[in-house]
């Protein structure tokens, strides 16, 4: 005890009555300990705290979601015979008891709600949609969308989203060109599937970046929803927004929209290479037989990326006009550029391989090992 | 002489007290820089469905590129998990580097391999391949096996970049315990980035004692061993701490050795793996980046938090020791071929800030403690010591490593909280108070020994045994035509 006594009494005499006799280096590494020591303490206390805090956070969080998850099962077991009316009806009053001023039951409750609405289709759906406006969850999800903090703003247009709530297509789409992508990207998302007139109007207007991680998203989207009314996207294809550009490609090449062609063709003169390679990619998968000339003709101006591509494409087409063409290639100084032209070769169905085996005869040892490769079918291209 | 001694000491002091309180200055800005970082990217990514680019057409290709040297016993399991990856389109090539023991043929007779007419295209340097191997079986038409002529693991990287068929590559040790959605997470980043990225790593965490099944981590646990335990605190201060605060400056060097995302093309065009170096992941990241400048291209190389890779950390101090000479001489030797980075103006941040960081707190920092520690015995022996103020100054650097060590350790609370135990929490808080004594004085010790082996010209790699994460399967049965994975 009386070392701790000395050690203390140490400590308080350097911190108060002879600190300001030491010199300068040795009062800052007194302040820093100093600092440290209480900072180190505070620290403690707080991940201490913090920890009980989620521990107990869980444990209510848990309680509520097996009493909200037991009352919304019972919804998926309830007569077919009853109707919707019926049916909220009886759900409505108990869950209007729930203490929704909770935090955690308001956020507990509108999550499972909404995996509910997103997992079951029909008149489930449909009670759920009822119920969620009756308990004025929607009104929540405006505030949200309104709230200045653009997390919040995510969860409030994520919520509408998912809860179908169209009228607010018009709160949303003053953030489909906001400056945050996060938002941006989610009122996008949104705002195709809520807006009922016009659901592409967003790419009008688009003047960010649609960056390629929202391109995947969006893509997605569009994609999957059958209910979506899907429209021309050469419409877009003179945008000045490069990244909107970009997408109505890939939808183009995704709704195999031939009508798009023309525009395509034009797009092999773009400024962008991205597009450029794109757009090659394109009238391979589409077949486009009048654009084998324009892709020949821009080839050599093209690097070397964009000439793999063009490549592939002249051997989709497979039309034979280029034939004597891409034979040439296999002399290109650049291994890659030959391999792509002996599989554009390949490509043709009827006398591809036949036409490998006779270049196989009369070239060099390296062509040889690279037309061998291009023919096992166990390598991938 | 009395004199000249009096003055030296009040020079020593004040050059180690400056030197120290500017190391701190800089911890302090990159921690402050990290907590920016890692609250962006938390609240970034909560909003993240990777299901996205798992399903999408149009997320990048990656091939996985894994070296196998001597790695019969758990080859065959280390592939699976590596097959059974969250991800779209995707390859695997296991580069088998010249094993001397069973490594190739157990990977022969297991997924049924056959050599294909593949015609290698050596765009960057590597020693003779023997071969390209692809099941029979539809169900591994993923994989690919390269067999070559032992190079180490630079030069295998090296064959397996030129095997490659997709726009990105993933670097892993093959022993790594990969998580299943550690793709997506690296992937993501070359996606939404407004600069072209080169690279991405993720963290790298210690899996002693941790319960692994499958190859898959199942249960999280504080290593038992309290010199794996010291390196948990380490990784995650380095991780959370350092890696993101160069992720938010775009001055990362270093990405690790264990798991990279890296852009194939770059990596092609700067000539891939270095193999004269022993520190080739960081000696290949700033060469890119390099690259990127004297290109005038912009570029970002990113760090993501998410813990993405399990690795067994050493538990025996030789084979530690080993390691971190090994590290040293790896930064050594590529501070050495890019001295001209050195405060070079061309090189933006990697010129002016990160090589300079590197240079005097990564490689010179270890080297000031010894001569400082040298310095003060010597004075003591001699009698010119301030006892008191000696005292004041070490306990400044003790507290100052503690505080810095548990807001790594709050770092790690607020955001992954991979240890969940209350036990483990206060396992690794007890850590942090033992570490600046116990763990610390060692690397110093290992950094020095690094210094003088580079010096004295020794450049092996040090042989690095590993105990494995589970018991070894005597007998792997090879699979039919109808096994799924």
């Amino acid at each position: 005890m009386n070392f701790f006594q000395t050690v203390f009494n140490y400590i308080r005499e350097t911190y108060t009555d002879r600190l300001f006799y030491f010199p300068s280096n040795i009062r800052i590494s007194l302040l820093i300990i100093l600092f440290c020591v209480i900072a180190v303490l505070e620290l403690y206390v707080y991940i201490s705290f913090r920890r009980a805090q989620q521990i107990k956070r869980k444990r209510d969080e848990a309680k509520w979601k097996e009493y909200i998850d037991n009352m919304l099962a019972n919804l998926v077991i309830f007569d077919e015979s009853d109707s919707t009316e019926d049916i909220v009806a009886h759900f409505y009053p108990k869950m209007s008891k729930l203490p929704l001023r909770n935090p955690i039951v308001n956020e507990v409750l509108t999550a499972e709600i909404l995996t509910y609405h997103k997992n079951f289709t029909g008149k489930i759906h449909e009670v759920l949609s009822i119920l969620y406006r009756r308990l004025n969850l929607d009104r929540k999800s405006k505030k949200k969308i309104n709230n200045k903090n653009w997390e919040v703003k995510i969860e409030g247009i994520r919520e509408a989203n998912e809860m179908r709530i169209k009228e607010m297509a018009g709160e949303i789409i003053k953030y489909t060109d906001d400056e945050n992508s996060l938002l941006r990207m989610e009122a996008q998302a949104a705002y195709i599937k809520l807006s009922e007139q016009y659901p592409f109007r967003f790419l009008d207007r688009a003047q960010e970046r649609i960056l390629d991680w929202h391109q995947v998203v969006l893509f997605e989207i569009i994609t999957k929803n059958k209910q979506l009314s899907i429209p021309s996207f050469s419409h877009w294809l003179r945008s000045s927004n490069d990244t909107v550009v970009m997408l109505c490609l890939k939808l183009i090449e995704h709704f195999m929209q031939f009508d798009a062609a023309e525009e395509v063709q034009r797009l092999l003169k773009h400024h962008n290479p991205k597009v450029v390679k794109k757009s090659v990619e394109i009238i391979g998968k589409l077949e486009l037989a009048d654009a084998e000339k324009h892709m020949f003709e821009v080839y050599f101006d093209q690097p070397e990326e964009i000439k793999l591509e063009i490549l592939n494409s002249l051997g989709k087409i497979s039309s034979g006009n280029y034939n004597d063409f891409l034979s040439s290639r296999i002399y290109s100084t650049d291994p890659k550029i030959k391999k792509e032209a002996l599989y554009a070769i390949k490509r043709n169905p009827e006398h591809g391989e036949e036409k490998l085996r006779e270049i196989y005869k009369q070239t060099t040892l390296e062509n040889q090992a690279l037309i061998k490769h291009v023919l096992d079918h166990r390598i991938k291209p | 002489m009395r004199e000249f001694l009096a003055t030296f000491e009040t020079f020593f002091n004040n050059a180690i007290f400056y030197y120290a309180l500017f190391v701190m200055g800089s911890y302090v800005v990159l921690t402050l820089l990290s907590a920016i970082e890692m609250n962006g990217y938390m609240k970034k990514n909560s909003y993240v469905n990777y299901r996205e680019i798992l399903v999408s057409p149009l997320a990048p290709s990656v091939s996985i590129l894994a070296p196998a040297y001597n790695e019969e016993a758990t080859i065959i399991e280390n592939i699976r998990s590596l097959l059974s990856l969250h991800y779209g389109n995707y390859e695997v090539i296991i580069i088998n580097d010249g094993s001397k023991d069973s490594t190739f043929q157990r990977m022969f007779d297991y997924y049924q391999l056959e050599k294909v007419d593949f015609a290698v295209n050596y765009q960057i340097q590597c020693k003779e391949i023997r071969g390209v191997y692809k099941s029979k079986l539809p169900s591994f038409s993923k994989l690919t096996v390269v067999d070559k002529v032992n190079g180490g693991k630079s030069d295998a990287l090296n064959a397996g970049i030129n095997v490659a068929g997709k726009d990105l590559i993933l670097c892993i040790d093959v022993d790594c315990i990969v998580q299943e959605d550690a793709l997506l997470k690296l992937a993501k980043p070359y996606l939404e980035e407004k600069y072209q990225v080169i690279a991405t790593g993720g963290v790298v965490r210690i899996a002693n004692s941790c319960k692994v099944e499958d190859g898959k981590l199942v249960e999280v646990n504080m290593p038992r061993n309290l010199w794996p335990r010291f390196q948990v605190l380490e990784y995650i201060r380095a991780f959370l701490m350092g890696r993101m605060a160069w992720s938010r400056l775009n001055g990362l060097l270093i990405i690790s050795g264990a798991m990279g995302l890296f852009d194939k093309n770059i990596v092609i065009k700067v000539g891939g793996y270095d193999h004269s170096t022993v520190g080739e992941d960081m000696e290949l990241v700033v060469r890119m980046r390099r690259y990127m400048y004297e290109q005038d291209r912009r570029f970002k190389v990113v760090y993501i938090p998410d813990p993405l890779c399990w690795t067994e950390a050493p538990a025996d101090l030789q084979v530690l020791g080993r390691q971190r000479n090994r590290w040293t001489r790896g930064t050594i030797e590529t501070l050495w071929m890019h001295k001209d980075l050195f405060f070079n103006p061309r090189y933006g941040i990697l010129g002016m800030l990160s090589y300079p960081y590197w240079f005097f707190f990564e490689w010179l920092a270890p080297i000031i403690e010894f001569l400082g520690i040298s310095i003060f015995i010597l004075l003591a022996f001699m009698g010119n010591i301030n006892w008191e103020f000696s005292l004041i100054l070490v306990s400044m650097v003790y507290f100052f490593s503690l505080a810095l060590s548990t807001v790594a350790i709050l770092f790690e609370e607020m955001s992954y909280q991979q240890y969940t135990k209350g036990g483990d929490l206060v396992k690794l808080l007890l850590a942090a108070f033992l570490e600046p004594i116990l763990y610390h004085p060692l690397t110093v010790y290992w950094a020095i020994m690094g210094n003088v082996h580079k010096f004295a010209g020794k450049n092996n790699w040090g042989a690095m045994t590993r105990k494995g994460f589970t018991e070894k399967k005597a007998v792997q049965e090879a699979p039919t035509q109808t096994t799924t994975i």
